[in-house]
């Protein structure tokens, strides 16, 4: 499935992934391919992206997420790049 | 007629400003190229909102919520107060671009007076701030510390207490008044409604997905309209700062172009004159010789 993230500066990811994990306002929230569409505001905390090369990890706060034919977007005002976990 | 060499003199001052606006030209394209990235890279983030939007107003939504609901004109009753936010530069010597904000925002701050609106002044940028002090306004707020680079949180910054207002009901509209950068060439200023915002309406009707709202979709949309007036504001800031540099360009571009002419032309009659000097003496000197032998 495609996952983007984007902040308002600019696109901070965006590719095929397997799996995301995401920290929703009540807690984490994982998604897999071909999940029904979903929309959810997002809380503090980190967000990974699973990828075939690896994964990538985001510090994101407030924002939201949303899931609709089988892509994945990240709307948030705070991302910060990869943290080391 | 002007002596050689004053003539010289003016050559060599122009000489010098043409310098001056050529690199200020340089300067102005290596900052446009940035500023250029900047709006580039902020569209994706727009576009996703706006599309995220759509797919949750519904009309009786709309309806509840502050920073949709259309207040009243004050002519019947609504909030008196309205707020228009100008951006312009910090800097001059960019052509026409400051006055045509400031001319757009003084035609609309003129219509909303009469609508019966009390018109609030956010001014960003010196030259703006400079000429509505000079002509009597106060500002509401006055910001010069957003240059070259804004960020989201300069955005942010500037909205949040607009949106406060209007939320409250205090204020009953608020305009952005900004360059539109279309090209290089094309940047007019022009006027945004940020609030009440104007929901975007999806593209085809029926065909909305079936979401799944975690939590309900009055508590999504407030988190998220807030985002959107936000992003507004900061494509605003950011398309400003591309058409400021873009003009900035042209005009300095121009200012070489005339330099350049000048100078040829100068050159020309100053040529022409040493000619003339020189032509006159010899003249001079073989009517004497001739004289003498006469």
């Amino acid at each position: 499935m495609r996952v983007t993230v984007i902040s308002p500066e600019r696109a901070v990811f965006d590719g095929e992934a397997q799996a995301v994990l995401a920290t929703a306002f009540d807690g984490e929230i994982g998604i897999l391919p071909n999940h029904a569409p979903l929309m959810t505001v997002l809380g503090t905390g980190t967000l990974r992206i699973t990828t075939t090369s690896g994964a990538e990890a985001f510090r994101v706060q407030g924002g939201f997420l949303q899931v609709v034919n089988n892509s994945v977007r990240i709307l948030a005002e705070q991302i910060q790049g990869d943290t080391d976990a | 007629m002007a002596t050689n060499r004053a003539l010289k003199g003016r050559i060599r001052s122009v000489t010098n400003t043409r310098k001056i606006t050529r690199t200020m030209e340089l300067v102005a394209t290596s900052k446009l190229r940035r500023a250029q990235q900047r709006v580039v890279a902020a569209r994706p983030y727009a576009q996703a909102l706006r599309e995220v939007i759509a797919d949750l107003v519904t009309p009786d939504l709309a309806e509840r919520f502050p920073l949709l609901r259309r207040p009243l004109p004050p002519s019947k009753g609504g909030p008196a107060r309205a707020a228009v936010i100008l951006i312009t530069s910090n800097r001059g010597l960019a052509g026409g671009f400051n006055s045509n904000l400031i001319k757009e925002a003084t035609r609309r701050i003129t219509a909303l007076e009469a609508e019966g609106y009390t018109v609030e002044l956010i001014g960003i940028g010196k030259k703006g701030i400079g000429f509505f002090k000079y002509i009597g306004r106060t500002f509401r707020t006055e910001r010069i510390d957003i240059g070259d680079r804004p960020t989201a949180e300069h955005a942010a910054s500037v909205v949040e207490e607009l949106m406060a207002d209007f939320a409250a009901g205090d204020l009953g509209v608020v305009e952005l008044v900004q360059s539109s950068f279309q090209s290089v060439l094309i940047t007019p200023p022009m006027t945004v409604r940020v609030l009440p915002v104007e929901a975007p309406v999806a593209k085809s009707e029926g065909v909305r997905p079936d979401y799944i709202l975690s939590p309900d979709p009055v508590t999504l949309l407030e988190q998220v309209l807030p985002l959107y007036v936000r992003n507004a504001m900061y494509r605003g800031l950011v398309e400003t700062v591309a058409a400021e540099q873009a003009s900035r360009r042209t005009a300095m571009k121009s200012a070489t172009d005339n330099a350049g002419d000048l100078i040829d032309a100068l050159k020309r009659t100053y040529n022409r004159q040493r000619q003339a000097q020189i032509t006159q003496e010899i003249a001079e000197l073989v009517g004497g010789a001739a004289a003498l032998q006469g």
